[in-house]
């Protein structure tokens, strides 16, 4: 049964997917030919000194990547369960409902965390040719708030798309609204690094909002 | 689940509104404020103020409210002057030329918000005696690890092992136990002349270090062992009377001399906290240390740093209506103009902001146990 679920929402999500996949590798592809190129005309020195001296860590352009992959994904995972209500024939499987939601949820969460890990891990090879790895570090814990708006968005968007009800939608909503701000408040390196843990326990914790959601479908709640 | 469902709702909430609406208030009611330019003067031997109050641009104000032009400043405006055959010839009994002026007008600032933050275990390495004289931009860096430094080539990323070690030995026979602890520099080809760093090892002792001709050379200042350090400037200024300024733990702003030599000052100053501003000249440094109350000015004599003349200016804050003040008990906010950080903090408690949120949650919790509807 596991198998069947994950093949059902492997249908729903492929093409977005492979969509979000693709503009990921030709975005990451583009920044880091921009670095290559401005290596290959300055040298590898400005990128160190650029590391050292500015409030940057060189691949800020794909800053926004993962949530809109989140977002996207949640999207194509969870808007087909609501329309015509076939979320009812979901929660009808010969299959407990609270794994069921989780395990939906938890495909979504491993697809988002394989694209960012994948983009993280070219990044990460890429500059390890140009400067040493204590700058390779810098640049990765930087963007880790950046992945994190991914699974932010992504628990986030599922939970208003669970939601039954336009209200409490837009209150959802709002809350997504400050939380990306707050995940992109600062673009000083590391600025995150002592609060990101708990960025990750309270960003977690937002799959409560799928069973809020869910439970409140299954009341019959709507606008 | 939906209970907790609930309650992770409600919380988020509050927090948003404790943080968008404070902050959202405060954007709209903001008000320019500023203070005027200050400087000690060499002349009337005061501070004085630059005054736009009539509209004239360069109108000084003394302490007693005298008015002054910019001859009262002939060290900042020394060209000017020099223009209109205003500069003195002498002061203090000392000849003045541009020459002499130009050599000793220094600047130095420092702002907490560049210091607590994340700092980078990696700094640029110059040569300090370049081979054609002209300072150029570095081409290797150094790498702040435990167990000592690691020099590396920029352009090709590579370790460079026997420059390290080379390094390491020198520091090492100087009595430098790492790994190393507070760095200051100024890797850049705009300066005069390149001193390297000054930097702190494990035991917070002070050390010096630059590289002359690919070679480190370092040295131990031991008279600063005495103090436990907490920040270190240097200052490359031409006429080279400083190497840098050392600022403790308790906040005691240090003169260090090249030849390692340390004079304490008067000037309290706390990094962490306080944004500092040093203007000086032939004869008098004035030095603005300023905090979220007000400004305080120090002038202390450029050849031995004594003491001067001091003065306090706190800022004058309106008792202005503040909104937020009976509607919340708090405000959060997650970042500050004196640090980089990320991370949340509760500021602006307020009694009646918190009476008038529990009057209202009683409220609403009466309206919603009469409420048959509870579709929210």
């Amino acid at each position: 049964m596991n198998k069947m679920i994950l093949y059902k929402e492997w249908l729903k999500t492929r093409w977005p997917l492979l969509g979000m996949a693709a503009v990921m590798v030709a975005f990451t592809f583009y920044s880091l030919l921009n670095l290559a190129k401005v290596v290959e005309f300055r040298g590898a020195d400005i990128l160190w000194s650029t590391l050292v001296f500015k409030e940057t860590v060189l691949i800020e352009q794909l800053k926004y990547l993962p949530a809109l992959a989140g977002a996207v994904l949640s999207v194509a995972q969870f808007l087909p369960e609501m329309t015509r209500k076939r979320l009812k024939l979901t929660l009808h499987l010969p299959y407990p409902q609270g794994k069921m939601i989780a395990l939906m949820a938890l495909y979504g969460m491993a697809a988002v965390t394989l694209l960012s890990l994948l983009q993280a891990l070219v990044i990460g090879i890429v500059l390890g040719r140009w400067i040493v790895s204590e700058l390779v570090v810098r640049v990765l814990v930087t963007a880790a708030v950046w992945y994190l708006a991914g699974w932010a968005t992504y628990l986030w968007m599922a939970a208003i798309c669970l939601e039954p009800t336009w209200r409490m939608r837009i209150v959802l909503l709002l809350i997504l609204a400050g939380l990306v701000w707050l995940l992109f408040l600062s673009g000083i390196p590391e600025a995150y690094n002592g609060f990101l843990p708990w960025l990750v326990l309270y960003v977690l914790c937002g799959a409560v909002l799928l069973y809020h959601g869910v439970a409140r479908f299954k009341e019959g709640l709507q606008d | 689940m939906k209970r907790i469902g609930q309650i992770f709702i409600t919380v988020s909430l509050v927090a948003l509104v404790l943080w968008v609406i404070p902050w959202l208030y405060n954007l709209m009611t903001l008000k320019p404020y500023s203070t005027p330019f200050t400087l000690y003067s060499c002349i009337i031997h005061d501070f004085t103020s630059l005054d736009r109050s009539d509209g004239k641009a360069f109108q000084f104000i003394d302490r007693n409210g005298n008015i002054h032009g910019d001859e009262v400043q002939p060290m900042f405006y020394a060209s000017i002057l020099a223009s209109r055959g205003a500069l003195p010839d002498t002061i203090e009994g000392r000849p003045v030329t541009m020459e002499e002026i130009d050599r000793n007008s220094i600047i130095v600032t420092s702002d907490p918000k560049d210091i607590n933050r994340k700092q980078s275990k990696v700094h640029l390495l110059m040569e300090s005696v370049p081979e054609r004289l002209e300072l150029k931009d570095p081409e290797e860096a150094v790498v702040s690890r435990k167990d000592g430094l690691y020099i590396y080539d920029m352009a090709a990323n590579t370790l460079l092992k026997e420059k390290s070690d080379a390094f390491n030995a020198a520091l090492r026979d100087k009595g430098f136990a790492f790994p190393a602890r507070l760095f200051a520099g100024n890797p850049s080809d705009r300066k005069a002349y390149d001193e390297g760093y000054l930097v702190t090892d494990a035991e917070g002792k002070l050390f010096h270090f630059k590289q002359v001709d690919g070679t480190m050379e370092a040295e131990h200042f031991t008279e600063a062992d005495r103090i436990n350090l907490k920040h270190l400037i240097i200052t490359e200024f031409e006429n080279r009377a400083t190497l840098g300024y050392l600022i403790s733990t308790d906040n005691i702003l240090y003169m260090l001399k090249p030849d390692g030599a340390v004079i304490p000052t008067e000037v309290r100053f706390d990094p962490q906290k306080e944004d500092l501003l040093v203007v000086g000249d032939m004869f008098y440094y004035t030095i603005k240390v300023s905090d979220e109350k007000g400004e305080h000015f120090y002038a202390l004599r450029s050849g031995d740093f004594s003491l001067a003349d001091k003065m306090d200016r706190p800022y004058e804050f309106e008792d202005e209506f503040n909104l937020c003040e009976y509607i919340f008990p708090c405000r959060f906010t997650f970042t500050s103009s004196n640090d980089g950080w990320v991370k949340p903090r509760l500021q602006d408690f307020s009694w009646t902001g918190l009476i008038v949120d529990i009057v209202l949650a009683v409220l609403i919790i009466m309206w919603r146990r009469r409420d048959r509807n509870p579709h929210f």
